[in-house]
């Protein structure tokens, strides 16, 4: 079905340009008010939510040539799914599905971005994300006396992900997850060297089948290890593992759940008690992918009901971002004692995106700095002294824009201030 | 049609590279048509620059700002005007706001809550213009269309630049009609910016009390979020009656009093709309109200300097609403909807819920006049929908109109809409035969002149305007590069 699946959802768009902004109830002045960093970098409405609806129906009805700026348009958007919350505010219809899609039949139809062309046949090759790693996947646990959880029984199997395993600025933050785990006396392990891709963030770029064959291979292993309950650090890996998953019925009954929440769990069962003060000032940035997208997938099949109302038989359950991973993250930073937290104005479901996603780092570097300087600014202008994230994907982009930008802002994962407070 | 290569140079090196784009993959995402180029101007030397340029190879341009609606002919210049999006100034002593074009109005009405002030939120929604001229929910208070336009920039079709009012003579724009050149029958004769020809860059919009808080508190996630109380000496409420006759009596004793902030007269489908959160709520919403309310009504919300006014206003409120027979409606009690229709009213200006939710599309027939007349026009013009309901064209609203007092009643504005399927062109049709019909009726039958009513016969009735109007297009617009079209917000 591909993109003629949302013909009716595309053909809905009135072109009100609420998809540009947050919802209008939470604007709260002439700053932050913007949510797509799409639009708010290019400026033409078609890198809008809007203008790609209208373009993918034009694409439908009258068929239209693939042109350098039809994939520039394509590729600059982080899929972060921020234009679908503001307006499913108001609207019934899906809206980052149809962009999804677009990009989806753009792969199919041989017109890709040589940088994520570059990541997929890594992908192929080495089963991970970052082209150019060295070394074995698990050597960050050497020493560190974590169980091998394809041979031993453990209750949790940790999934780390490719930029967390492999990145040598990142790995601190696997680090920080195992003593954390290990202090509560959680029985988990980690799949070390056998530890593969989720395939979300191929799944973003466009590459369907090459996402599935990684969450087939991911389900076989831990139906092996018989894991129940799988613990990501990273958004992406939360995101493809819970919601990805299900959506293509590979799921079953696997408990996903991101380190954050698992991690609150813990402080809430007094298996966790962060006693040491960390004196900062620190804001939260919520991950697209454990925020409005973290949200879980909801299975329908449903028919439109002829006539003049958009509805469904059934009735069809949009997913429209208030269920995401939203408190546990803020009730981790507040039960640290000597944190100072603070909000900015986009947050949860409404969230402005850090520019790392939809592979935009790997094929607009520039623009996913853009965005996350952005991000960055609001962040200083709350007066926190730090950015607390929860996916390395955030973190590695903040602090390349930071370090261009000269900000004095500290960015860390919720994981690093948790260890600091263990 | 492309432009030429040096033609484009031209414009490229007024806005930059990155702001001028021919490519077709941009065309369909603004309209159906396809433009000689689509231009991002930065600012009123740009816009102007652009025009002269047109001028001089005679280009039809158009200017464009959140993209909400609007008819382009093929192969004209499109002016997206995206990037002046700056809140100019905050004149709180004078009570007025200097704004350029692609300031949305909740961006300004929320910079104006933190001081006390409000103004004009159009109907089109907060996710539009600020600059945009028309009618809105807080009518009451607010008032409307050119009331609200101080003094203005515009670009003539030429490529002049002309500052209207106080701002011709001085730096100064409180006021649109002077110490300086009034041109305000040229300026306001349509929606700005872009049914006038021309482009307007900077608009002056008149600003007001604002009694209530300077920031709602909002809880909850999208799509329900919802008031965590509701804000002191505030209150909204809808009332049903028992006939068209009882309500327009409330309406004008409410707006003699002076004690509504907002007066909206929405019927039961618009209610439903607003406090749900998807298609199906709200027909579930739409038969539940249907059955308590009376008869015709409408939603007021009651906003106090101080406790004791707050109970002044409400009293009066009760009072007048029981001689007239009125009745609350009991779900709208719910302190939770009340605090969702409230911030619908007031934030977001209602709209998108109530206009394309249901059905993807509508069309509307706007009104200016005396309530108690234009409300006899929109009676018949809503049985003229039944037909069009029974056949399953359009959304089944029970037929139903809405409107509003404006100024406490001094004029008063009515409306009604047909929603329907983009994807139906029988529908589409249908709808727009009726437009036709109940526009046509409305001057047969002398309610008022629309400008989407027969104009061959509209004009000659009022005094030949339309020729007039003509030739002062044609004065300021020698080129012809400037066309007038529809509403752009």
């Amino acid at each position: 079905m591909g993109l003629e699946q949302y013909k009716g959802d595309m053909e809905m768009c009135c072109r009100c340009s609420a998809c540009k902004f947050i919802p209008m109830q939470k604007v709260k002045g002439h700053q932050y008010a913007y949510v797509c960093p799409s639009i708010s970098r290019y400026n033409f409405h078609a890198y809008s939510a809007g203008g790609r609806l209208n373009i993918g129906a034009a694409m439908l009805k009258d068929g239209m040539k693939y042109t350098d700026k039809l994939l520039d348009i394509v590729y600059n958007c982080q899929l972060c799914g921020a234009c679908g919350v503001s307006c499913n505010y108001a609207m019934d219809m899906e809206v980052l599905e149809p962009i999804n899609e677009f990009r989806i039949k753009c792969v199919e139809d041989k017109k890709t971005h040589p940088a994520l062309d570059k990541i997929i046949a890594n992908l192929k090759k080495q089963g991970s994300m970052i082209p150019g790693a060295k070394g074995k996947r698990g050597a960050w646990a050497a020493g560190l006396k974590i169980k091998d959880a394809t041979k031993e029984k453990v209750d949790v199997l940790y999934h780390v992900g490719c930029l967390t395993s492999y990145d040598k600025n990142l790995q601190k933050l696997a680090k920080a997850t195992a003593k954390i785990l290990q202090k509560a006396g959680v029985n988990f392990g980690i799949a070390g060297d056998a530890e593969m891709c989720c395939g979300g963030r191929a799944y973003q770029m466009g590459y369907p089948k090459e996402f599935l064959n990684q969450a087939k291979k991911n389900m076989a292993m831990i139906k092996k290890a018989g894991v129940k309950t799988v613990v990501t650090s990273c958004a992406d890996g939360y995101q493809a593992f819970k919601v990805l998953y299900d959506r293509f019925d590979l799921k079953g009954e696997l408990k996903v759940l991101h380190i954050s929440e698992y991690i609150d769990k813990l402080i809430r069962d007094g298996k966790l008690k962060p006693r040491r003060k960390v004196e900062m000032a620190a804001t939260y940035h919520d991950p697209c992918r454990l925020g409005r997208l973290g949200e879980p997938w909801v299975h329908w099949e449903g028919k439109k009901i002829p006539g003049d109302r958009f509805v469904f038989d059934p009735p069809k359950p949009y997913r429209r971002g208030a269920n995401g991973v939203y408190e546990p993250p803020r009730d981790v930073l507040k039960a640290i004692p000597g944190l100072k937290f603070t909000e900015m104005t986009r947050i949860k479901e409404y969230s402005w995106c850090c520019g790392a996603g939809g592979g935009v780092i790997e094929s607009n570097p520039e623009f996913a700095k853009w965005t996350a300087r952005e991000r960055i600014e609001e962040a200083v202008s709350t007066g926190a002294e730090a950015l607390v994230t929860a996916c390395p994907w955030c973190e590695k982009i903040f602090n390349e824009a930071i370090k261009e930008s000269g900000s004095s802002l500290k960015v860390y994962d919720i994981v690093e201030l948790v260890e600091k407070a263990i | 049609m492309a432009l030429k290569k040096d033609v484009y140079k031209e414009f490229e090196s007024v806005v930059g590279e990155e702001n001028i784009c021919d490519d077709p993959a941009i065309m369909p995402a603004y309209y159906s048509n396809k433009f000689a180029a689509v231009i991002l101007p930065g600012n009123t030397a740009e816009v102007q620059a652009v025009v002269k340029l047109c001028n001089k190879h005679k280009l039809v341009f158009r200017p464009i700002c959140t993209g909400w609606s609007g008819m382009f002919p093929p192969d004209i210049i499109l002016m997206d005007l995206r990037r002046m999006n700056h809140i100019i100034e905050i004149n709180e002593k004078n009570m007025y706001a200097v704004v350029e074009p692609y300031v949305i109005s909740s961006q300004l009405q929320a910079e104006l809550f933190k001081r006390g002030l409000n103004f004009c939120i159009k109907g089109a929604g907060t996710n539009c213009t600020a600059m945009l001229r028309g009618h809105g929910h807080m009518d009451q208070t607010t008032s409307g269309d050119d009331r609200n336009h101080l003094a203005i920039e515009w670009v003539t079709p030429e490529g002049d630049i002309v500052r209207s009012g106080a701002l011709g003579s001085s730096d100064e724009w409180f006021c649109g009609d002077g110490p300086g050149p009034s041109i305000r029958s040229i300026l306001t004769s349509a929606v700005p910016p872009g049914v006038t020809p021309g482009v307007f860059t900077k608009a002056a919009v008149k600003l007001y009390h604002w009694p209530g808080p300077s920031e709602f508190p909002i809880a909850g996630h999208s799509p329900k979020y919802v008031l965590s109380e509701i804000p002191a000496n505030m209150m909204a409420r809808y009332y049903s009656f028992p006939s068209v006759e009882k309500m327009w009596q409330a309406e004008i004793g409410l707006g003699e009093a002076e004690v509504c902030y907002e007066l909206m007269g929405f019927n039961a489908a618009m209610v439903a709309a607003n406090i749900t959160t998807c298609n199906e709520e709200d027909e579930a919403m739409f038969n539940r109200l249907n059955k308590e309310v009376q008869g015709p009504g409408f939603f007021v919300i009651i906003a106090g300097n101080s406790p004791a006014d707050f109970a002044y206003k409400k009293k009066v409120l009760e009072k007048i609403v029981e001689e007239a027979g009125g009745k609350s409606l009991k779900t709208l009690e719910d302190p939770e909807l009340e605090g969702i229709i409230m911030c619908q009213c007031i934030r977001i200006s209602a709209s998108i819920r109530e206009t394309f939710r249901p059905g993807g599309a509508f069309n509307s027939i706007p009104i200016m006049g005396q309530r108690d007349l234009t409300i006899k026009w929109a009676i018949g013009a809503g049985e003229a929908k039944k037909p069009l309901i029974e056949k399953g064209l359009i959304v089944d609203d029970g037929g139903a109109f809405f409107g509003w007092g404006v100024e406490q009643g001094h004029l008063g504005k009515t409306e009604i809409f047909c929603k329907y399927s983009p994807s139906n062109p029988t529908a589409k049709a249908a709808v727009e035969t009726w437009q036709r019909e109940q526009n046509r009726r409305a001057f047969e039958e002398r309610y008022f002149a629309s400008t989407m009513g027969p104009q061959d016969e509209i004009g000659p009735a009022l005094c030949n305007y339309s020729q007039w109007w003509s030739k002062v297009v044609k004065a300021l617009d020698p080129n012809g590069v400037s066309p007038e079209g529809g509403s752009l917000v």
